[in-house]
């Protein structure tokens, strides 16, 4: 067995350390008070080729593997995991979907420019009344002519109000169940497509949120991506590479965690000791420590196997549900080590605690992944 | 069009060094990096290239494990590098380093300018670039805060104590700078990625032609520790008055 990273990715991981504490730490507080994209940050993250990690280099990517973007999405996370989400779904999911399954017309217009950082994916699944629940989407597309016409309301949008390319998913045919579901690729500023106001939310808030509706929007027949039906099961695709984002993030945040809790509880003077003396904070931070390197493994793993072309939906799942809950748990730590300190605005760790919860919820809940990791062992 | 060589030395980061109780180091954990001021030579050779065009080679001395070094060095810009590797040449002290340095070059590498950290980040004893230049017979600037080419001489700016020298000096030169000199670019993913694919002449011990033997013996080595007096004073008029006299006494102020 071999726990060691290639050059390679030892030098990315420390040059996008670099970069974001040169270009994200010193506006992560102002992004999340304000709830602002930072557009010039994601033009230098572009000109870095940080955008399209995995992507091969023939579609505008940088030819790097799977393991070496979540490293760099967890090392972002670690200064801002509103960023680190936006790099992590943006590749993980939009673009992979359509790397996997566009064709080549459709790699060449779609893929390229969003590898090279110049357009922001969308993905545009969810709606008020289907959440873990898919097939309970009412969202439709109905072919006329050349044309797919495309109806219905979808909420919580990542990169909704931002976005240059929306992989919106609609029935094509309900009554095919699973295999009635279809993906089209809808450019930014197509008629009948009109993205809601960016969500006010409790963290993740530089991360662009709305409602995307979908009122009589005409999309081209050759923007269907993949398959006609084949929408659901390419979801669930992305959703497995997505989920090695939102543990790499999820890490970033604990790594974060651990950084502050270590320097604070270092400086802190309570009965006549720095509070890294008490026993009771020591404790915290080994176990956050620990559940960091377990998160990790899992995390890497599933990475690797993406990288070497094995089935990773179970390992993807329990490196996202395990990241994502040593999360929560470790930024509530986190918040506790800091004390009054760490519940005021500007303490890093109250950014933390509230950007750790979201990680539990999207890209399918700790109770989705669950679903994923029994159905894989129970069958 | 300038042929510039590069120096750099791959080192021990500092963050990654452990004292323990007694002030030794302890060496068992630490990693390595591109020495500080060696980022600014390799940033200053490398925008000198994108305005004037021509060459850049990166020189290391090191053991031949540290080709990751060679990598982040590559990945900053140069077009290829020079690894000149022994598992002797490892803990060399400077006068080594810059014999080593003068038999590569004058064997090996054609140069107009020679450009080297001011001091490395683990033992900054500013020796190498000096006696780089005086081996090879070129005039050396050191404490170089801005440079540029004017035909065939070089314009650097020094920054001393009293203000700034300007110099000129004829190729070929040497310079050590220091980090006002510029702000290092941080390598993107492909510049990264393409770095294995420069060009590497490597030289080996049995490649040069003498054998390089210290001149300095290291006796020890432990952890710089501050006393501290802990001495606290009232911030009102006597204490101030206190707190200035406390330090005229200990020579601070004079």
């Amino acid at each position: 067995m071999d726990f060691k990273f290639t050059e390679e990715q030892e030098l990315l991981r420390q040059n996008m350390r670099e970069f974001a504490e040169a270009n994200v730490d010193p506006i992560a507080a102002e992004i999340d008070e304000n709830s602002r994209h930072p557009a010039e940050l994601f033009q230098k993250l572009a000109a870095g080729d940080w955008m399209g990690i995995p992507i091969p280099v023939e579609y505008g990517g940088a030819g790097a593997d799977y393991l070496t973007h979540a490293l760099v999405v967890e090392e972002l996370s670690r200064s801002c995991s509103s960023t680190g989400f936006t790099v992590s779904i943006h590749v993980g999911i939009a673009c992979m979907l359509v790397l996997l399954f566009g064709n080549e017309e459709q790699k060449k217009k779609f893929l390229t420019p969003m590898a090279k950082g110049e357009k922001l994916g969308a993905f545009v699944l969810t709606e008020p009344g289907a959440g873990t629940d898919v097939m309970a989407a009412t969202t439709t597309a109905v072919l006329d002519g050349n044309d797919y016409v495309l109806n219905g309301v979808k909420t919580f949008t990542s990169n909704g109000p931002t976005g240059d390319n929306y992989f919106v998913f609609a029935w094509t045919d309900k009554e095919a169940g699973r295999k009635g579901m279809s993906c089209f690729v809808v450019p930014k500023g197509t008629p009948g497509m009109q993205a809601g106001e960016h969500f006010k939310k409790m963290g993740l808030r530089s991360s662009q949120t709305s409602e995307m509706l979908f009122k009589d929007c005409r999309v081209p027949k050759e923007n269907l991506l993949g398959k006609e039906g084949a929408g659901l099961a390419m979801a669930m695709t992305g959703f497995d590479h997505g989920r090695i984002g939102i543990a790499a993030q999820s890490l970033g945040i604990i790594q974060a965690a651990l950084d502050e809790s270590i320097k604070w509880s270092k400086e802190r003077v309570q009965f006549g000791k720095p509070i890294s003396r008490q026993q009771a904070i020591a404790w915290m931070i080994a176990d956050m420590a620990m559940d960091l390197d377990a998160g990790r493994f899992l995390a890497y793993r599933a990475a690797w196997m993406k990288d070497q072309g094995l089935t990773f939906s179970k390992e993807a799942a329990m490196a996202k549900l395990f990241a994502a809950e040593a999360a929560m748990k470790h930024t509530t730590k986190a918040v506790q080590i800091h004390g009054g300190y760490g519940y005021v605005k500007g303490a890093k760790v109250e950014r933390l605690f509230r950007d750790a919860k979201i990680t539990e919820i999207y890209e399918g809940t700790s109770e989705a992944q669950r679903m994923v990791i029994s159905g894989n062992v129970l069958r | 069009m300038p042929d510039i060589i590069v120096c750099f030395k791959w080192v021990i980061d500092e963050a990654y060094i452990r004292t323990g109780s007694s002030g030794a180091l302890d060496f068992r954990s630490v990693n390595y990096k591109l020495s500080d001021y060696d980022r600014n030579a390799i940033e200053a050779a490398v925008r000198l290239k994108e305005e004037c065009g021509g060459t850049v080679t990166a020189v290391t001395v090191g053991t031949p494990g540290a080709t990751k070094g060679l990598k982040d060095a590559l990945s900053r810009g140069p077009d290829k590098a020079c690894f000149v590797n022994d598992q002797s040449f490892d803990n060399l002290e400077p006068s080594q380093t810059a014999a080593i340095l003068t038999d590569v070059i004058k064997g090996r590498l054609e140069y107009d300018l020679i450009i080297c950290g001011e001091g490395s980040s683990d033992l900054y004893a500013q020796q190498v670039g000096p006696r780089l230049a005086e081996a090879l017979g070129i005039p050396c600037v050191s404490f170089v805060q801005k440079l540029s080419i004017d035909g065939n001489r070089i314009i650097a700016e020094r920054k001393v104590e009293e203000g700034i020298n300007i110099m000129a000096a004829q190729l070929p030169a040497l310079v050590t700078v220091v980090p006002d000199i510029n702000n290092p670019r941080i390598p993107g993913v492909k510049d990264t990625l393409m770095a294995s694919k420069k060009e590497v002449i490597s030289v080996t011990a049995d490649d040069l032609p003498a054998t390089y033997e210290p001149a300095l013996q290291t006796v020890s080595m432990t952890a710089a520790s501050m006393e501290r007096n802990c001495i606290t004073f009232p911030a009102d008029q006597a204490g101030i008055q206190a707190f200035v006299e406390a330090l005229a006494k200990e020579g601070v102020l004079r």
